[in-house]
C-alpha cells in the first residue's frame, strides 16, 4: 500500500522549540553563524565560559592521570548506582566539607552530568502546579529554560549594579508569596563577576528562611574568587534554611567537557529529607541520565592530588584578564562597567546607544561586532538585561587585550560625529 | 517573624513522588539486600546486562587507548556541540551504513549519554498531550518509566513465546489509533534474546507503514547474535516507515559505564521532510546535558580500529553461556524455556508454580533464592510477565553453572512433595 508524507503522523514536542531558544548556546550559534568568513584575523571569544582551549588554561596534569588511571583499571566499565560510585560520593563530600562548619556525608551527595544535570534534577524536582521559584537578574539563562520545560512558574528579583550586583531583598520580598519553593542564587555570580560577602550570604539565608523558601546555590565558579573577598559556601548556612549546591569540576578544572557535578543537599536538620524531596532526587535519577563510570572513578585523586599551585595559577591568569578587561573598558565610552569583577569569568558592562549610530540595541551591537571585527560578545538581552553585554575575560590575556581593542575600533567607526 | 520550628515550603514533584521502584535497579537492589550475608557462598547476579564485573568480558584495548589519547590532546576538554562532536556523528553514521541499503550522513546521527538518554530524548521528543506509544511485553522497563514521566500513554503489545518471542503483528494493528506516536522494536531482543529474521522484520515495517507510524529500533544489542538468524538493523526497511535507530557502545564494546550512545534518524524516503522533527531533537538537545567530548572524540578510533577477533571472541563466549545456560535449564522441570536465545545476553523461562510447595510468584522465587543461594535473578513482572524470570547468561562460564546449579538445589528444595 503507498503512503503519502501527508499521513505520516508525527507531530513534535512544541515545548521544545520555546523552552531551548533563549539559552546562552542559542545565541552565541546566531552570533557565529553572523562571523565573516574572509575576515583573516581568528575570531575572539569573548561570548562563552570555556577558556579550555587556551593552553595557560591547561587543566593539571593530575587530573588528566586521574582519568587515565581509572580507565586502565578496567575497574569502572560498568553501570554505575543512580546516585554515583561510593569512594566519588565521598571524595566530594570531603572536598566540600572542607570548606564548612559540619561534616557532610556521601548520602547528601548526588553526582550528575555536568551542573547543567544538577541544574535539570533540582528544578524538576521542585516543579508542581503552581509552584514558582525565584531567579536573579541578570542570571543564567539555562534555569529559565529548564524551567518553561518543567512548568515550573519563574520570577525575577534584581540584582543592584550599584551595590557590586547585591540581591535587592525588596523585590525578593515582593515576589514571593505561598507558592514559592526556592531562590536561587549564583556565586561566584555568572554574568556579573561578583564573589558576594559573608555578611551578605547570611542576610540570603534569613531573607529566605523568614520566607520558608530554600536556597538553590549554584557553586558552579566555587573558588573561582580573586578579588578581596574570599569565596563563601552557602552551605555554611544550612542550619538556618535548607541549602542546595550545585557544583562541578568543569570551571576549577577548566573540564566543561568532562561532565562530571554534583547536586549536594546542606541540610543538618534533614528538612529536605523530611519533606520527601530527597526520594524525589533519587526517583529522578534513576530515569535520567548517568556521568561515566570511569569519570567517577577519578574523582577522589582529582579532588584530592590537585596541587594548590594549579589553583592558584588559574586564580592568577584570571585576576591578569579581569583587570586588563576593567582597565580597557574604562577607554571604550560606549560601555560602561559599574563593579570590577572579582570573580568567576565574567562581566557585565552597561552599552550606552546614544553614542553610537546605527546602532539600535545590544543584540544589533553583538551581530555587527561579530560580523565587522570577529568579536563574539553575548548581548544582555540573553541573560535578562536589555542593552547590556556580557564580555567573558577568561581568555589567554593577549587574546583578551586584542579582543578589546577591536571592541575600541568598533566603537570609534561607529561613534556618533559630533 | 520568628518561628520554633520553621516550616519549609518546600514539596515535591508529584509525579516523582512515590514512584515506584520497579525499575531494574531497584528490584535488584531489593533482592541483594535479601541476600544472607553470613552464608560462605559468594553471590553470583545473573539479573543485570552488563557482565564487566567478570573477568573474560573486558573492553578492548583499542577503545581503552582511544579514549585516552583523546584526553592527553587536550583537544576536547571544551563543551561539545549540543548534539555531538561532527567526528563522532560521522563515525557512527558511517558505521550504522555498513549494513543499510542507503548511506547515513552525520546530520542524521545525534550523539548521546547512552542508550537510556537516547531512548530519554526520542520519547521527549514525540511527547504531545494525547499521544500513546506501542511497548512489546515482555519488554524494557525503562520505556514505561520514561513514557510515563512524559505523561505519554503506554499501549503493550505481546511477544509471542511459541513462536520465538515474535510480535503480534494482529494486535499491534488493534492497539494504533491516530494518537500513536510510535512503536518500539528491541532487537536482538531484550529479555527475550531473540533475533529477529529478515521476513518478520519486513513485515513489522510494512505494519508500520500501514499504520503511517515510525518505528524506534533498540539496537543496543546490535550484532550480538550467535545463532541462526543475523543480525539485521531496521533501518534496512526504512523506506517503508521512518526508524529511530537507538544504539550505544555500551554492550558491543563491554563498556556500559562510558555512557556514549547515538539516536540515528533513518528516513531515506523522506517522509519526516517538512515535519518538525529536527527542530524538536535539537531543541531537546539545547536543554540536556550530553556526553563527555573526549569519548566523542575516541567514537571514531573506536569504531573504525577495533579488530573483528575482539567482536567474534565476545560473541564465541556468548554462545557458550547461553548454549550451557539453555541446556542445564533443559535438566530443570520446573523451568521452561521456550527459545534458545540467539542473541543479547538474557533468555526467559516461565515458572511452572504449580510444581513448588511455597512459593507464591516470581518474585518470592527471587527474594528466597537470593536469601538462600546468594544468586539473583531478574523476576519477570519488571518486565510486565509475571511469574517469568530473566536470567542473564553473560557471565563468566564458571559462575554461570554455579549459579544454574544453585537454582536447580533451590527448586528441588522447595518442590512439591511427590504424590504421585
Amino acid at each position: 500500500m503507498e503512503n503519502t508524507s501527508d499521513n505520516w503522523k508525527f507531530k513534535g514536542n512544541k515545548e521544545l522549540n520555546s523552552a531551548s531558544a533563549i539559552t546562552v548556546r542559542g545565541a552565541l550559534n546566531a552570533l557565529m553563524s553572523n562571523l565573516n568568513a574572509s575576515d583573516e584575523r581568528a575570531a575572539i571569544p569573548l561570548g562563552h565560559g570555556d577558556p579550555s582551549a587556551f593552553p595557560c588554561f591547561r587543566t593539571t596534569t593530575v587530573a588528566d592521570d586521574a582519568i587515565c588511571d581509572s580507565v586502565r583499571s578496567a575497574k569502572f566499565n560498568s553501570y554505575s548506582p543512580t546516585v554515583g560510585i561510593l569512594p566519588a560520593r565521598r571524595a566530594v563530600a570531603d572536598y566540600l566539607s572542607q570548606d564548612l562548619p559540619y561534616k557532610l556525608s556521601p548520602d547528601d551527595v548526588y553526582l550528575t552530568l555536568g551542573c547543567t544535570q544538577a541544574i535539570e534534577v533540582i528544578l524538576t524536582v521542585l516543579s508542581s502546579p503552581g509552584a514558582n521559584i525565584l531567579l536573579p537578574r541578570p542570571g543564567f539563562p539555562y534555569y529559565e529554560a529548564r524551567a518553561a520545560f518543567c512548568n515550573l512558574e519563574v520570577r525575577h528579583f534584581d540584582l543592584l549594579p550599584e551595590k557590586g550586583w547585591e540581591v535587592d531583598f525588596d523585590s525578593v520580598e515582593a515576589l514571593a508569596d505561598k507558592n514559592t519553593v526556592a531562590m536561587v542564587i549564583i556565586n561566584p555570580g555568572n554574568p556579573c563577576g561578583s564573589v558576594y560577602s559573608y555578611e551578605h550570604l547570611e542576610k540570603v539565608a534569613k531573607m529566605a528562611k523568614k520566607l520558608g523558601i530554600i536556597v538553590i546555590a549554584d557553586e558552579v565558579y566555587d573558588h573561582l574568587a580573586f578579588g578581596s573577598k574570599p569565596f563563601v559556601p552557602m552551605g555554611v548556612f544550612g542550619s538556618s534554611v535548607p541549602v542546595v549546591t550545585l557544583g562541578s569540576i568543569s570551571k576549577r578544572w577548566i573540564v566543561p567537557g568532562w561532565r562530571l557535578g554534583w547536586l549536594v543537599t546542606n541540610d543538618p536538620n534533614g528538612i529536605l529529607r523530611k519533606s520527601g524531596i530527597v526520594d524525589c532526587i533519587i526517583a529522578f535519577l534513576n530515569v535520567s541520565a548517568d556521568p561515566v563510570t570511569f569519570i567517577q572513578g577519578a574523582l577522589p585523586q582529582i579532588l584530592e592530588k590537585t596541587k594548590e599551585d594549579f589553583f592558584s595559577k588559574i586564580k592568577t591568569i584570571l585576576r591578569q584578564a579581569a583587570d586588563i578587561c576593567y582597565e580597557k573598558i574604562k577607554e571604550i565610552p560606549c560601555i560602561e562597567c559599574p563593579q570590577k569583577p572579582e570573580g568567576s569569568m565574567f562581566v557585565m558592562v552597561k552599552l550606552d546607544t546614544s553614542l553610537l549610530d546605527g546602532i539600535d540595541n545590544d543584540m544589533d551591537f553583538c551581530l555587527s561586532l561579530a560580523s565587522e571585527e570577529s568579536v563574539i560578545v553575548l548581548p544582555g538581552i540573553c541573560v535578562g538585561l536589555r542593552n547590556w553585554l556580557r564580555i567573558t575575560f577568561a581568555i589567554e590575556p593577549a587574546s583578551l587585550e586584542d579582543g578589546l581593542r577591536r571592541i575600541k575600533s568598533f566603537y570609534e567607526r561607529h561613534s556618533k560625529k559630533k | 517573624m520568628e518561628n520554633g520550628e520553621k516550616n519549609f515550603n518546600v514539596r515535591g514533584n508529584e509525579k516523582l513522588i512515590g514512584s515506584s521502584d520497579t525499575a531494574i535497579r531497584g528490584v535488584l537492589a531489593l533482592l541483594k539486600d535479601n541476600v544472607d550475608q553470613s552464608m560462605q557462598k559468594p553471590m553470583i547476579v545473573l539479573g543485570h546486562g552488563d557482565p564487566t564485573s567478570f573477568s573474560g568480558f573486558r573492553t578492548t584495548q583499542v577503545a581503552e587507548e582511544a579514549v585516552i589519547e583523546a584526553l592527553k590532546s587536550a583537544q576536547y576538554n571544551c563543551y561539545a556541540p549540543t548534539v555531538g562532536l561532527l567526528s563522532a556523528r560521522g563515525a557512527v553514521a558511517e558505521y550504522l551504513s555498513r549494513d543499510l541499503p542507503y548511506k547515513l550522513s552525520s546530520t542524521n546521527v545525534h550523539i548521546t549519554s547512552g542508550c537510556a538518554h537516547a531512548i530519554e530524548i526520542i520519547l521527549m521528543v514525540l511527547a504531545r498531550p494525547g499521544a500513546n506509544i506501542l511497548l512489546p511485553k515482555p519488554g524494557f522497563p525503562y520505556y514505561d518509566a520514561r513514557a510515563e514521566f512524559s505523561e505519554i500513554e503506554i499501549r503493550h503489545y505481546d511477544l509471542i513465546s511459541d513462536r520465538g518471542w515474535e510480535i503480534n503483528l494482529d494486535q499491534v494493528e488493534a492497539l494504533a489509533d491516530d494518537n500513536t506516536a510510535a512503536m518500539v522494536v528491541i532487537n536482538p531482543g531484550n529479555p527475550c534474546g531473540s533475533v529477529y529474521s529478515y521476513q518478520h522484520l519486513e513485515q513489522v515495517a510494512m505494519t508500520a507503514q500501514l499504520l503511517g507510524i515510525p518505528i524506534i529500533a533498540d539496537e543496543v544489542y546490535d550484532h550480538l547474535t550467535f545463532g541462526s538468524n543475523p543480525f539485521v538493523p531496521m533501518g534496512v526497511f526504512a523506506s517503508l516507515a521512518p526508524v529511530f535507530t537507538l544504539g550505544s557502545i555500551s554492550k558491543r564494546w563491554l563498556a556500559p559505564g562510558w555512557r556514549l550512545g547515538w539516536l540515528a534518524i533513518c528516513d531515506p524516503a523522506r517522509n519526516f521532510q517538512g515535519n518538525t522533527i529536527d527542530d524538536c531533537i535539537k531543541g531537546c538537545f539545547n536543554i540536556v546535558s550530553g556526553p563527555p567530548t573526549f569519548i566523542q572524540g575516541a567514537i571514531p578510533q573506536i569504531l573504525e580500529n577495533t579488530r573483528e577477533e575482539f567482536f567474534s571472541d565476545i560473541n564465541a563466549k556468548l554462545k557458550e553461556c547461553a548454549g550451557i545456560a539453555y541446556s542445564k535449564i533443559q535438566e530443570i522441570p520446573w523451568l521452561t524455556c521456550p527459545l534458545k536465545p540467539e542473541g543479547s545476553m538474557f533468555l526467559m523461562v516461565r515458572l511452572n508454580l504449580g510444581m513448588f510447595e511455597d512459593v507464591a510468584d516470581d518474585m518470592d522465587f527471587c527474594l528466597k533464592l537470593a536469601r538462600e543461594e546468594a544468586l539473583i535473578l531478574l523476576p519477570g513482572f519488571v518486565m510486565g510477565m509475571k511469574n517469568w524470570l530473566r536470567i542473564t547468561f553473560a557471565a563468566e562460564l564458571s559462575a554461570l553453572q554455579d549459579g544454574i546449579g544453585r537454582i536447580k538445589s533451590f527448586c528441588v528444595r522447595h518442590s512439591l512433595a511427590a504424590a504421585h
